[in-house]
């Protein structure tokens, strides 16, 4: 086993090579750090060595009057992105795929692929302006039609699906990213062989590009499902306001207030445990699960 | 093999890439033992501005024409990011420079002992006892460990002179006043909103708290001690904001609304009013309308009712100069506060650098045009009068209501235990704030809110202010 291990490193050592930085850079900013968590055990002591807390940051959290409406808020904001975004980038890179013009395919990616690299305190302005009651441009097209205008980023019953709305017009593009490689790996024979059967290209989109990449689609789901707690802090921190604050407030606002903001570190690792621990039953018992169901895991 | 090599001389590249941010720093060249150093951090006050050295190698040679004492000043770098929670990231690291500016985060180091204890420093310092102010001695009575030599941010209201004049030019006094002269300013504009805020209404309280009763955060009714926002007073605030938003003399995106397009409203007429911290604040607001529009502000005071004034809570800094207990040299960092506190230190310190803020021609001062970037970056003495005026007309001005209107409140900071439960009731208060204000709910709710707030902590948390406020 050992030896084989071996042979295949040497066999591949490009490859290999290729992933050195990128596990420096998990076992650096993702594995040392893990040691830190335990100061969600402790009380952090800026002079001195920390002293043993126990659960008592967790119960803090836990006990929080707001603890189970920020919770919930948490789940309800990553459920509906997680579940209405996530199909998006597939049917988006489908339909980039029956594009047959390749300029206009290229032209089109790279529009998408833009709004991923604002920061959210700018798509927050630009929303926050586009959305404005009556003067935003969305509430003028409504009055324009007479219909009545609505204040989006101060309704309780809105300002979720500005999240999602927003989320989808940054990620959509980039995220289409993963299922455009898969779908150009497909051997081009299976098309032609399918166009010689008389397969009409919803046939061979549904017969051959999905089947294809399905293994891509359970892989980036389950690997998702890992950060379901983290609804996107940059996003609600930048976006929410008065008016709506107990409808949008997550865990992360409600750490970075309650907790980064007072110097209260204990308290903000231990909900980032809680969330971490959350993540790793979501990926572990989905990956199970798909497993079971289709034969295809994670790893 | 050469694919191999190559592709490993790539990656060597890349991890020398990865580490060299890593590289250890350049040892300073030996200081000589003989002078100290005083390591300072501070928000906006970066070594890698070279402004930043110029005016402290200025400070360095005053402070030894003071004292008597040759000192070398550092500046620390802090991380980049939000000021309060990288420097307390950096303290927890194990950097722990002399003097340490804080704006929040403070407490939990303080109650660690990481703080000196100033006031028997004050106590004992002829300089602070002639610069501090009454409010500024009560919050050291409380709390120890933060100087903050600055005038009391109130936030005042600054109405356009044009528009000003064309409602009658007379100066408002009570709520009614108001009501009737923003009245008259929408009659005039009525594409404008009369007034604005940022998010909240924290700025416009400034005006109208002490007018319906909101003299202090803990205000008396029935004989005990009540939270502002849950008292009376309160409600009738809210009920007299409700009309206003109604009216459209309130604008209908206050809630959505950043300072910086609080200011882009005024400039560009779609509100009447906004409200500017006293002092440097108030003048920036009003040479920018100057530029834009040729037009100036007006300052308006506190609207008069059940009293008039704008509250300054006395139970501690929020922001200020702490002293590190690992300090080797405190007295000295303490000599340093209190040598900028002196009329040479703000000279210093209120001006910039000479030659670059500043000339000086046969003992006349001269502002330059950098003397605008400048802003004082240790202490900012209310009372000092220097050779060139610092203020503007509105900036003097908003000072004169400062002193003719602060009143002193006997809040307290409420402790890191409650600090989950204050949050939550926060919270409460904001969401029923824009919903009545908006006119989602009627007024009447406010019976309700007052009722949840108490259940969901607020009697524990009034309870405990019984006991601070005796």
């Amino acid at each position: 086993m050992k030896g084989n291990i071996q042979k295949r490193i040497v066999k591949d050592k490009q490859m290999y090579l290729l992933l050195f930085p990128v596990i420096l850079f998990f076992i650096i900013w993702h594995y040392i750090p893990m040691w830190g968590a335990r100061i969600a055990f402790q009380d952090v002591m800026y002079i001195g060595a920390n002293k043993w807390a126990g659960l008592r940051h967790f119960k803090m959290l836990f006990s929080s009057p707001v603890f189970l409406k920020v919770f919930m808020n948490t789940i309800i904001i990553s459920s509906m992105k997680m579940f209405l975004i996530f199909p998006l980038p597939i049917i988006l890179a489908f339909m980039l795929n029956e594009v047959t013009s390749h300029g206009f395919r290229k032209s089109v990616q790279s529009v998408i692929y833009l709004p991923h690299f604002l920061s959210w305190v700018v798509i927050a302005g630009l929303f926050i302006s586009l959305l404005a009651s009556p003067d935003g441009a969305v509430n003028k097209v409504r009055i324009f039609f007479h219909i009545k205008p609505i204040a989006y980023m101060t309704s309780t019953s809105h300002i979720r699906w500005v999240f999602v709305f927003s989320e989808i017009w940054r990620s959509i593009g980039w995220d289409s990213i993963l299922y455009i490689a898969a779908i150009n790996s497909i051997a081009p024979a299976l098309y032609e062989a399918a166009t010689i059967d008389g397969a009409t290209p919803f046939q061979q989109a549904m017969n051959i590009t999905f089947p294809a990449i399905v293994p891509t689609i359970v892989t980036v789901f389950i690997l998702n499902l890992g950060f379901f707690m983290n609804a996107g802090f940059d996003q609600v921190f930048n976006m929410m306001n008065d008016a709506v604050i107990n409808h949008v407030d997550i865990i992360d606002t409600y750490v970075y207030r309650v907790g980064l903001k007072q110097g209260n570190y204990s308290l903000g690792t231990a909900a980032g445990l809680f969330k971490g621990i959350i993540g790793l039953f979501l990926i572990l018992s989905t990956d199970k699960l798909s497993r079971k169901i289709s034969g295809e895991g994670v790893w | 093999m050469k694919r191999f090599l190559i592709t490993l001389l790539m990656m060597t590249i890349l991890v020398s890439l990865v580490f060299v941010g890593c590289k250890k720093k350049e040892e300073a060249p030996a200081l000589s033992t003989e002078v100290p150093t005083i390591r300072i951090v501070g928000k906006d006050f970066s070594p890698t501005d070279d402004i930043n050295l110029q005016f402290l190698e200025k400070v360095a040679a005053g402070f030894e024409v003071y004292s008597g004492q040759k000192v070398n000043l550092e500046l620390v770098q802090v991380p980049d990011g939000g000021y309060q929670e990288k420097l307390n990231l950096m303290l927890m690291g194990g950097d722990i420079p002399d003097m340490i500016y804080f704006q929040g985060g403070d407490e939990a180091v303080s109650k660690q002992g990481l703080l000196v204890d100033l006031k028997s420093y004050v106590d004992n310092s002829k300089v602070m006892q002639n610069v501090l102010q009454d409010f500024n001695k009560q919050r050291i009575a409380n709390y120890p460990y933060l100087l903050w030599i600055a005038p009391p941010r109130a936030r005042i209201a600054l109405v356009r002179e044009d528009w000003f004049a064309e409602a009658g030019g007379k100066v408002p006094v009570t709520v009614d006043d108001y009501y009737n002269f923003f009245k008259t300013i929408k009659n005039n504009h009525p594409d404008a909103f009369v007034m604005t805020d940022t998010g909240n209404t924290t700025r416009m309280d400034f005006t109208f708290d002490h007018a319906f009763g909101e003299t202090a955060t803990w205000v008396k009714q029935g004989g005990s001690y009540v939270y502002k926002k849950v008292s009376d007073a309160e409600k009738a605030k809210l009920a007299f904001y409700q009309k206003l938003y109604a009216e459209g003399l309130f604008d209908k995106d206050y809630v959505t609304t950043k300072w910086d397009t609080m200011e882009d409203k005024l400039y560009n007429n779609k509100v009447a009013m906004a409200f500017g911290t006293s002092g440097v604040v108030c003048d920036i607001y009003d040479t920018k309308l100057q530029t834009n529009q040729n037009v100036g502000l007006v300052a308006l005071p506190p609207a008069k009712g059940v009293g008039q004034g704008y509250s300054v809570s006395t139970a501690k800094e929020t922001r200020g100069w702490a002293i590190s207990a690992t300090s080797m040299n405190p007295d000295l960092v303490f000599q340093l506060l209190e040598f900028m506190a002196t009329d040479e230190g703000q000279l210093l310190d209120r001006y910039g650098v000479e030659g670059v803020h500043y000339t000086v021609d046969n003992g006349k001062y001269t502002a330059t045009d950098k003397k605008s970037e400048w802003w004082p970056r240790i202490n900012e003495v209310m009372t000092y009068d220097g050779p060139m005026p610092l203020l503007g007309v509105l900036g003097l001005k908003s000072w004169d209501f400062l002193g003719e209107y602060v009143v002193g409140d006997p809040d307290f900071p409420i402790p890191a235990d409650m600090a989950p439960t204050w949050d939550a009731l926060t919270n409460l208060y904001k969401e029923y704030n824009f919903k009545i204000i908006a006119g989602e709910y009627s007024i009447d709710k406010f019976d309700e809110f007052v009722k949840e707030w108490y259940d969901l902590g607020g009697d524990k948390i009034t309870e405990y202010a019984q006991g601070q406020l005796k």
